[in-house]
């Protein structure tokens, strides 16, 4: 396991245009729009927080379009699967890193820009968690739409996969609002941990057998 | 020593059945040559063996347990965006390491170690795709066209490394168009759809 977590790392780090485009982009995305709107009739601090949210999935998407084409482009996956047998430890490997390369940077960002912009949602902290935890959760699920449609060009599959991510999204709002209000946001932190730990248990059951039907 | 069984193999296409019945054992230090002309399913049996693919029919029993296979197929599984180098030190431990820098001396790529793979050319890939299975120790190894886009030179290093490795008890299967000059037994899949 350690070896995957290495060398995804690795190689990940390797593919600049990969980790780097979804963070140019949520940053592209928070600068822009409050520049492309005429501030002063509106309350940007009202609805800033909606724009970060709509530019999580955005880079979340892009982050993940090409998690497991290259690897079964260049033959790495069969290699993998006469190692391991299936590919559980490659897509807990792979989700992993890019949860915590691109996805906890993303979340970061987010978090940042929410607190420069004046949007009044509580300490950095919970909305960093939140934003990381949204992250999770949207990795496993574009994860598994990268892996449904590996060999018809991964996009389809992350488009696919797109209506599973608004059940996260209207967590991730529940609880801004949750918090705006002052009221108690820890009931669906926990939720969204839950649910996450569950997925990121779960779901490389799942993409380990999409990718196994691929390559068969 | 009986590695693996295949029995009744059958494998279809739609209607078409690309080879039907194929039965055969490898015994360690046994080389096994799968012919056959393209589209005969020469690779779909190697891959059969392998576990990647199911069968229609039949089954491939492996007799030893934890079976070690080393395996090169059409498709090279290096990195473009890394050296070779680099993808050397992600598929090999130390010790296997020294063996795969050994071979990149052989192969004449020691002084490409870090340059971009991608600037390599077919053959120089090939090569140091090849390491994958001349670095490590295994005790079966497949090969699919391994000859393929292989200069003269580095053909004949292989062939004698695979000679040498089934002189040790390692077992080989490997398809070729190409005679690959090993003591081999021979498995004749017809031209196609047989």
């Amino acid at each position: 396991m350690l070896r995957l977590v290495k060398a995804e790392s690795f190689k990940l780090s390797k593919k600049l245009k990969s980790w780097l485009g979804p963070l140019l982009i949520m940053v592209l995305v928070l600068i822009a729009f409050p520049l492309s709107i005429d501030i002063s009739q509106f309350d940007l601090d009202k609805f800033y927080f909606s724009i970060i949210v709509v530019s999580l999935l955005m880079t979340s998407f892009v982050a993940t379009e090409g998690m497991f084409e290259e690897d079964f482009e260049d033959g790495s996956l069969e290699q993998e699967f006469l190692i391991e047998k299936d590919f559980y430890k490659l897509v807990l490997s792979k989700i992993f890193v890019y949860v915590c390369l691109i996805g906890i940077p993303i979340a970061f960002i987010g978090a940042l820009f929410s607190f420069a912009n004046g949007v009044a949602i509580g300490s950095f902290a919970s909305v960093f968690l939140l934003l990381s935890l949204s992250n999770l959760l949207l990795f496993n699920l574009f994860a598994f739409g990268n892996a449904l449609s590996i060999n018809k060009g991964a996009m389809l599959g992350v488009l696919s996969s797109l209506p599973l991510a608004l059940p996260v999204i209207i967590l991730l709002g529940t609880a801004v609002r949750s918090i705006q209000f002052g009221d108690d946001f820890e009931a669906i932190i926990t939720l969204m941990t839950g649910i996450g730990l569950l997925m990121s248990a779960i779901m490389p059951l799942i993409i380990s057998a999409a990718l196994k039907t691929h390559i068969d | 020593m009986k590695l693996l069984s295949a029995q009744n193999i059958t494998y279809s296409i739609n209607e078409n059945k690309l080879f039907h019945n194929l039965s055969f054992d490898i015994n360690s230090g046994e080389g096994l040559h799968i012919k056959g002309g393209n589209g005969s399913g020469k690779s779909t049996l190697l891959r059969i063996i392998l576990g990647i693919t199911s069968p229609s029919k039949g089954f491939v029993k492996t007799h030893a347990q934890d079976l070690n296979m080393s395996y090169l197929g059409h498709k090279n599984a290096i990195k473009n965006y890394l050296t070779p180098l680099e993808n050397l030190e992600l598929l090999f431990n130390d010790a296997e390491l020294k063996i795969a820098f050994e071979w990149l001396r052989k192969f004449g790529l020691f002084d490409l170690q870090d340059e971009l793979t991608a600037s390599l050319s077919y053959g120089q890939q090939k090569k140091l795709a090849l390491i994958r299975v001349l670095a490590r120790s295994s005790d079966l190894i497949i090969l699919d066209e391994p000859l393929v886009g292989l200069d003269q030179a580095t053909a004949d290093q292989l062939t004698s490394f695979l000679i040498h490795k089934l002189s040790e008890g390692v077992s080989l299967i490997l398809t070729s168009h190409i005679n690959p000059m090993i003591d081999c037994r021979v498995l004749d899949i017809g031209a196609n759809g047989a």
